[in-house]
Parts: C-alpha cells; sequence; structure tokens
C-alpha cells in the first residue's frame, strides 16, 4: 500500500475534545478526519460549519477552516461559504436540537436546493448541552427535565424528511461503528449534491433510552440488503420503516447522481467564476451594461 | 428660492404610475434638468391612490416639494381623493370625459382645469391604454415647454428594442398630446427653466446604493424580500451572468445574514439587505459577525413600525433596533446615507470599512431614501477599491485572533495552508479556541476575555480616526442650529435656505455616523447654538435621545413626523418661525 498523503491526525487540532468520556461524538471526530485523509483533501481545503450543543464544539477539535455559528445556522452559513469558494470541501456539523429544531427551516431548504455540501448530525435524541431535554427526534413518552411526564409530541423522521424534500444523498450511521461511519463519510464528500448523514449517537449522560445496547440491538446495515438506493419509494419506504419495526436500518437510503446541483444552475458559478477570489470593482464594459438603463 | 416646477401624477396600482413617473423623469433629465421624485403609494396590487411628484429644475432639487404647478389626474376615484390636496394655481389636467371636476367640487376659482380626453386621443393610435399617458407627455411637454425633439428621443431609447412600429405609436401620441393642448390654448407655465441636452443618470437610493456595493467589490448578496429594500436584490440580479458575483434569495433574514458571513468569511465581500421586520431576525448574526470578526454589510431601509406597521410608508425609527442589535457588549459601525448620491458612496465605504476592521456595518436607509429618485451626476463607477488585512502565507506561529495595538488581527481565507483555525462564536485565545467550555472561568482565561473585548472595542476607535465631521452648514451666529439625521439632509437644508431668505439666520449640522458618533464635534455646536430644533421622522425622538446618551446635551425643541409621509420644508419653516418668535 502506497502511503497517504495526510494521515487523520493532520486533521486534528491542539484542542482537545470536551465531550464526556464515552460520547458518541469520538467516532464521528474520528470518521470524520480518518474519511478527509482517506480522499487526501488538504486540511485548508476544508471548511466545517457547526452551531451550538455538545457536538457543535467539533470545529474546535479540527485542524481546518472550522467554525462555529449560532444555534441552527451552521447550513446557511456552510452554503455562503460553498457558493463563494466551490472549490472547497464544505461540511456542517450538529446535533439534532440544532439542525432539526432551532435550524429546521434551513435543514428543509438545503435538501431541496442541492448546494453541495455535506451536512452531518449527531443524533442522541436530546439536548445535551442544556442538561437533559427533549428533542425534536425523542420518542412519544420520553421523560426528560421538561417532559417529567412523558413527551408528548411526535418524533420527527429526520431520514424520510431528507428524501422527501428532495436532498440528494441521505444516509444513516451509528456512532458504536467508527469504520461504517468512515465509509458513510467518505461517500458523502465524495457525492456531488446535497448529502446527508443521520448518526445514532448515544448520549451516554442524559439518555438512558438510546443508548450503545439500544442500538446495537436493532442496528442492521442497508448494503448487506438487496436494497436499490438510487430508487426512490424503495428509499422513503424503508426510511419510514423504522418507526413501525425494531429493526433500525443503517447505511446509505437514497443516492441519485443525475440531478443538477445548485452550484451548476448558478449564472456565476457555472461560468467558473469563484467569487472569494475575482478582482474587485466593475470593468468599463459592466459599468456600460448596468447604467444603461438610468440614462 | 430658485425657480423649479412641480408635476403630481395620481392614480391607481395598475395605472402604470411607476412606469409614467419614471419615464417622465427621463424626458425631464434629457434636458439637462435636476430633479427630484417620490412616490407615496399603497400595499395593494390593484386599485388604491398613489401619487408620483416629481419636481425639476436648472439648479439643484432639494425636495419633492409640497404643491404641484401640474396635477394630472388619472382616473375618476383618485380625482376624488385628491381634492384635499389641491393647492392654489395648479393647472389640473383630466379626462373630461371619465371625470368632472365640479360636481366632485373641485375650486375652479383657484386652478386651471385643462381638460384633455387622453383615452379618446390615445385610442386614434393604439389599442394599448397606456399610450393615453404619452398623449398627456405631449400635452404637459407643450405647457413645460419642453423639447419635443429630446422627448422623442427618450421615446426612441425607452420603446426602441419593442420595434419601430410602437416607437412610431408613440410619436403619434405625444403629437397628438402637443397638437391638443395647441389647438385648445393652453397657457405655457410662467417659470422658465434653461434647457440643453444632458446627459446626467436618473436613479432610486436603493439602486446607486447596490452601484456603490459592486464598485466596492460586492461579490455576494442575499436577501428575503422586503419592502423597501426589495429593489436592491431586484437590480443586482438583473445582469447577474455578466457580473459574476452570486445574488441569493433565501428562505428567511437569518439565512440571509448567515450565508453572506459565510460567503465573507471566504473573502467575498457580502451584503444583505432588509427593512427593520427582517433586521429583527438578522441579529443574532450581528453579534455572531461581530464576536468572529467576519466582516459583513447589513442595509436596513426603514418603514413605519412597528411590525408589519405600515409597509408602504417611511420613517426613521430604527436607530435603537441598529444601536442595540445582538446581546453582548461589542463595537458595530451605523451609518445612515444623506441622499442618493451619498447612498453609492456608502455603498463603497461600508464594504471597506467592513474588511478593513473586520466588522459589521449597519446601513440605516429608508423607504423615502430608498425608492426616492433623483438626477446624479458624480457617481464614481471606475472607483478602484482594494484589499484589507488578508494574508497569503503564514508561517507556524499564525495567530488568527492576535492581541494587537489597532484591534485589527490578521486573517487568512479558507484554502491558505497553514492558516487554519477556528472561528467561533465562542469568546476564545488568540488561537480561535473557545475559552467558553473546559476553559472558562480559569484564572489563566480572566485576562484573555477582557483582552478580547478591548481588542473589538479599540477597532472602533480607529474608525473614529478616519471618517469625516458631521456636515454643518450655513452662518455660525445663526438664530437656531437644526438638526437632522440620514435621508432627511436636502429636505432640511431647503427649510434652511427659505428660512434665510425670510430673513431668519439658521444653520445645519447633519448626523450620517450613528457609530462611531463624533460627539466632541456634536457636543460642540450644540452647545454653541443660540435654540436647536432636531427635526424627526419618528415620534419619540430616538435620534434626540441618541444625541443626549452621547453628549449630556439635551436638545430643547423637537419636529417629528410619524404619519408615514415625508416631513417638508414649510413645516419646518413654521416650526422654527414659532420658536424664534417666542425668543
Amino acid at each position: 500500500m502506497t502511503e497517504r498523503k495526510y494521515k487523520a491526525d493532520d486533521y486534528k487540532s491542539d484542542f482537545r475534545p470536551t465531550w464526556c468520556p464515552g460520547c458518541g461524538n469520538f467516532a464521528q471526530w474520528r470518521a470524520i478526519r480518518a474519511a478527509l485523509a482517506e480522499l487526501e483533501i488538504p486540511p485548508e481545503n476544508v471548511v466545517l460549519a457547526s452551531g451550538i450543543g455538545c457536538s457543535s464544539h467539533m470545529p474546535n477539535f479540527l485542524n481546518v477552516y472550522g467554525m462555529q455559528t449560532v444555534h441552527g445556522r451552521g447550513i446557511p452559513v456552510a452554503t455562503g461559504v460553498r457558493l463563494a469558494n466551490p472549490k472547497l470541501t464544505v461540511l456542517v456539523y450538529g446535533g439534532d436540537g440544532d439542525i432539526y429544531g432551532i435550524g429546521g427551516n434551513h435543514f428543509l431548504h438545503a435538501c431541496r436546493r442541492n448546494v453541495d455540501i455535506i451536512t452531518i448530525v449527531s443524533n442522541n435524541f436530546i439536548y445535551g448541552l442544556t442538561t437533559g431535554q427533549a428533542s425534536p427526534t425523542s420518542p412519544v413518552g420520553t421523560l426528560t427535565k421538561t417532559t417529567p411526564r412523558g413527551s408528548i409530541e411526535n418524533p420527527l423522521n429526520p431520514v424520510s424528511l431528507a428524501i422527501s424534500a428532495g436532498a440528494t444523498f441521505v444516509a444513516r450511521g451509528f456512532s458504536g461503528d467508527a469504520k461504517h461511519l468512515q465509509y458513510i463519510f467518505k461517500e458523502a464528500i465524495q457525492h456531488r449534491g446535497f448529502a446527508f448523514v443521520d448518526v445514532f449517537s448515544p448520549c451516554i449522560t442524559f439518555n438512558k433510552n438510546q443508548t450503545f445496547d439500544f442500538f446495537r440491538a436493532r442496528i442492521y446495515k442497508i448494503e448487506e440488503t438487496e436494497h436499490d438506493k438510487e430508487d426512490f419509494h424503495a428509499a422513503l419506504d424503508l426510511a419510514n420503516q423504522r418507526f413501525v419495526r425494531d429493526h433500525l436500518p443503517i447505511g446509505i437510503f437514497y443516492q441519485i447522481e443525475n440531478k443538477t446541483t445548485y452550484e451548476e444552475r448558478d449564472f456565476a458559478l457555472n461560468q467558473g467564476y469563484i467569487p472569494a477570489h475575482e478582482e474587485l470593482g466593475l470593468s468599463d464594459e459592466q459599468i456600460e451594461i448596468i447604467t444603461k438603463e438610468f440614462y | 428660492m430658485n425657480q423649479d416646477i412641480s408635476v403630481r401624477f395620481v392614480g391607481s396600482a395598475g395605472d402604470g404610475l411607476v412606469s409614467l413617473g419614471w419615464l417622465f423623469a427621463k424626458i425631464i433629465k434629457k434636458h439637462n434638468l435636476n430633479l427630484v421624485g417620490f412616490r407615496s403609494y399603497q400595499s395593494v396590487i390593484r386599485g388604491g391612490y398613489n401619487e408620483y411628484q416629481l419636481r425639476f429644475s436648472d439648479e439643484k432639487v432639494y425636495s419633492v416639494g409640497e404643491e404641484a404647478d401640474i396635477i394630472v389626474l388619472l382616473n375618476k376615484q383618485v380625482a376624488s381623493l385628491h381634492l384635499p390636496r389641491v393647492n392654489e394655481n395648479a393647472k389640473i389636467v383630466y379626462d373630461q370625459d371619465y371625470v368632472d371636476l365640479d360636481e366632485l367640487g373641485y375650486p375652479s376659482d383657484i386652478i386651471e382645469k385643462l381638460p384633455i380626453p387622453m383615452k379618446e386621443l390615445a385610442k386614434q393610435v393604439s389599442k394599448l391604454s397606456v399610450i393615453k399617458n404619452i398623449v398627456v407627455f405631449g400635452a404637459l411637454g407643450h405647457i413645460l415647454g419642453l423639447d419635443t425633439e429630446l422627448i422623442k428621443e427618450v421615446l426612441e431609447e425607452q420603446f426602441g428594442y419593442k420595434g419601430k412600429e410602437l416607437v412610431e405609436v408613440n410619436f403619434k401620441a405625444l403629437d397628438l398630446g402637443i397638437e391638443f393642448a395647441k389647438n385648445n390654448n393652453w397657457e405655457k407655465v410662467s417659470k422658465k427653466l434653461k434647457f440643453e441636452k444632458g446627459k446626467q443618470m436618473v436613479i432610486t437610493g436603493n439602486e446607486a446604493l447596490a452601484l456603490g456595493l459592486l464598485t466596492g467589490g460586492l461579490k455576494y448578496y442575499s436577501g428575503y424580500p422586503m419592502t423597501p429594500a426589495t429593489s436592491i436584490i431586484h437590480f443586482l440580479t438583473r445582469y447577474l451572468p455578466k457580473l459574476g458575483i452570486i445574488v441569493k434569495q433565501t428562505e428567511d433574514e437569518i439565512a440571509a445574514a448567515g450565508m453572506a458571513v459565510g460567503a465573507s468569511y471566504c473573502g467575498a465581500r457580502a451584503a444583505t439587505g432588509t427593512s427593520g421586520g427582517g433586521f429583527a431576525l438578522m441579529t443574532e448574526i450581528v453579534g455572531m459577525a461581530s464576536i468572529q470578526e467576519v466582516p459583513l454589510v447589513i442595509i436596513n431601509s426603514m418603514r413605519a413600525g412597528p411590525s408589519t406597521g405600515m409597509a408602504t410608508k417611511t420613517e426613521q425609527a430604527d436607530l435603537f433596533q441598529a444601536y442595540g442589535a445582538s446581546q453582548g457588549d461589542f463595537p458595530k459601525i451605523i451609518i445612515a446615507p444623506n441622499d442618493i448620491e451619498d447612498a453609492f458612496n456608502v455603498g463603497i465605504e461600508s464594504l471597506e470599512l467592513a474588511e478593513k476592521y473586520q466588522m459589521v456595518v449597519i446601513v440605516l436607509m429608508d423607504l423615502y431614501l430608498s425608492e426616492g429618485i433623483a438626477t446624479v451626476r458624480k457617481l464614481n463607477l471606475k472607483y478602484k477599491t482594494k484589499r484589507y488585512g488578508i494574508l497569503d502565507k503564514v508561517d507556524d506561529d499564525y495567530l488568527r485572533y492576535k492581541i494587537t495595538e489597532s484591534g485589527i488581527s490578521p486573517r487568512t481565507l479558507p484554502g491558505t495552508p497553514k492558516g487554519m483555525h477556528f472561528t467561533g462564536s465562542s469568546e476564545r485565545n488568540e488561537k480561535g479556541f473557545s475559552i467558553a467550555s473546559t476553559l472558562a472561568g480559569l484564572p489563566e482565561t480572566l485576562p484573555i476575555r477582557n483582552a478580547m473585548v478591548e481588542k473589538r472595542a479599540r477597532k472602533l476607535k480607529q474608525v473614529a480616526k478616519e471618517i469625516p465631521e458631521p456636515i454643518f452648514e450655513g452662518d455660525k451666529d445663526a438664530d437656531i442650529t437644526l438638526v437632522s439625521w440620514g435621508s432627511t439632509l436636502n429636505i432640511v437644508r431647503e427649510a434652511r435656505i427659505n428660512l434665510e431668505e425670510e430673513g431668519i439666520k439658521a444653520n445645519h449640522l447633519h448626523i450620517k455616523y450613528i457609530l462611531p458618533f463624533q460627539k466632541e464635534k456634536v457636543k460642540e455646536i450644540l452647545e454653541n447654538a443660540k435654540e436647536v430644533l432636531i427635526i424627526e421622522q419618528n415620534f419619540s425622538g430616538q435620534m434626540q435621545r441618541y444625541i443626549c446618551m452621547q453628549t449630556a446635551f439635551d436638545i430643547k425643541h423637537h419636529l417629528r413626523r410619524y404619519d408615514g409621509e415625508l416631513i417638508v420644508p414649510s413645516q419646518i419653516v413654521e416650526k422654527v418661525k414659532e420658536i424664534v418668535k417666542n425668543d
């Protein structure tokens, strides 16, 4: 085997992760770095934007261009990054509260917009950093500090939502299987268009229901089945099964490569412009064109 | 006051009032006259009552004025609604086939009635109902003594692309209007203006601002539709493929501001625009970009609030919203452009200041400034801006948030090797790492927090050194000092000139830079004034209170308008007379 240009540790910053020992986020931290190294993407060409929450501390621990935004806004900020400089590999990382709750509107529109960014959601079914409240994915009956009599809201099915909303790559991973996560992240990064990965990532402190053991007993890998990931209806069926049966598929639910991306449709980007690098100001020709209507 | 003429078109939404006003402005402009125009309208798509007032002269024009020399009534319903606004000596142009002024109670003794069967005449040359407007232009051209050839040049420029036939139809309609006015012995207006063929532009405030932004290196603009900021995104979108920039309509204003931050972080000069309601949503991003020290320009074109308020009416009531935008204690820049030409300058200046100081710049426009039109002669579109504070290469000891004397830290853009760093919304150390989690409150962390707060604050002090002094015009020893801010500069200027003609000496202090605020200069001027009157388009005197906060000078007299319409010079003159008389 030839030596790789980058090692996973090249993407690690000097700041040690602050997550609880045993947190599911560690596996994702390792898998993201391993996937980037495997794809030989220079650290300086990677931007990872997060929001707020335990998982959103991620960019602190990575040696890339890391951005922590405000709660739920990782997706719009990352979209701006990608449109200004489409040469960059742009990732969004956040939790279920961050991206499905407060940032839900942006998630929905990112799916339909098909900008070539990768959104990874560390889904622990709870608000961890605020010490344990119900999240958009908490099942009915979940006992938390804000739902002491059990949650009375139906949970969101993010995988089903993303497929319906037009995402062109939809997958689910599990923090208990870092190798499999690395495979999914690698596929997501290579995908042309909006890639979304929901990750079952147990909160070992505040969630006593969706634990590592809980998931280990229920998950199975999609790639070991006959599932056709290019089949929209099959993908939707598979995504919706999660709530009827206790079998939880992980892997790639849906992926299509034949849909044009936002970048391919944008009138500046499809002409090869890189807005972040273009010369400032107006040329004589541009001045003539845009001021004609005022004369 | 110099010789000027005001024409007011009165119609409903759907009468084509916007294009009519715009076309008439182009005709006036072609005669090398100066012009100011403003459309007062309602938030309906069809029907309703709208006015488009245009005032022009061969000298400088300051405001759209209050009275009209010529009033054109475009339908019966508005003719009835317009009655209370009619002034003495107005020439009223109307279609007698549809409107009976006597029946509506128009005062025949003080006005001049000029009936013209505009619809019937238009039918002679075209089935298009809008052609009646061209017939009116012919008649107006006659009474204003305009040059028919110049009017035809404008019509050709405007409709030429639609084919020769349409141009011919327009010419015929124009000739019919001229003929009609001549044959019916319509008297020409008594005021005489000097004409020659002119080459200046006529433009709205939003468009001037957008041109300024482009000249200042704009590469990314995002927005969510909201009156009166929407025409900025309309203009930028129109020429997209030729500009090499990104213009993005987003799902909401939070996304609009957030995306602009992302683009700016990459080095694309970025701006976003909205009105007060959308700005409220953007405020969390104001704080975020400020602590991240990512440049960002936000345009807030103010309209009458609170909440939905009056969507098509003007107000200057978001001063404190801009000042207080986002939690915490941090500096920001707030600029309120003076007029349409200045909106262009602020477009350039805001992007440059944002990049140079890695700060948020809020541009406070308002509906009057955004949507008003004027002829402009001095837009420096060839201005060459440059980049500030971006490193192409860094060493291993690079610190993104290095504590410096100026407060400005070195910056690398994504793609720069060894320049990787963490840009957080949390407080951080010089490397960028968060000091808000495991390091928070540690004895070693406390001075870092202080140093970061102080570093950011120092930047505003630097900005203060480079911005010009406030505008101060008129005699130093005047009887009264008028104070205004933002879009009302020229309205107050006109009032000051009118006062002087009546023998009352007034001077005028105008605030454009709200943050940083030149408090020493402002204080000095106010303390030397005999009387001070502040003029604002809001209820509670936001600038008056702000000046008091900054200078401890409590201005005694105020004139505030908040019914949604523009303050007019005569209101100011009257108020000043009241104050001076009582002295």
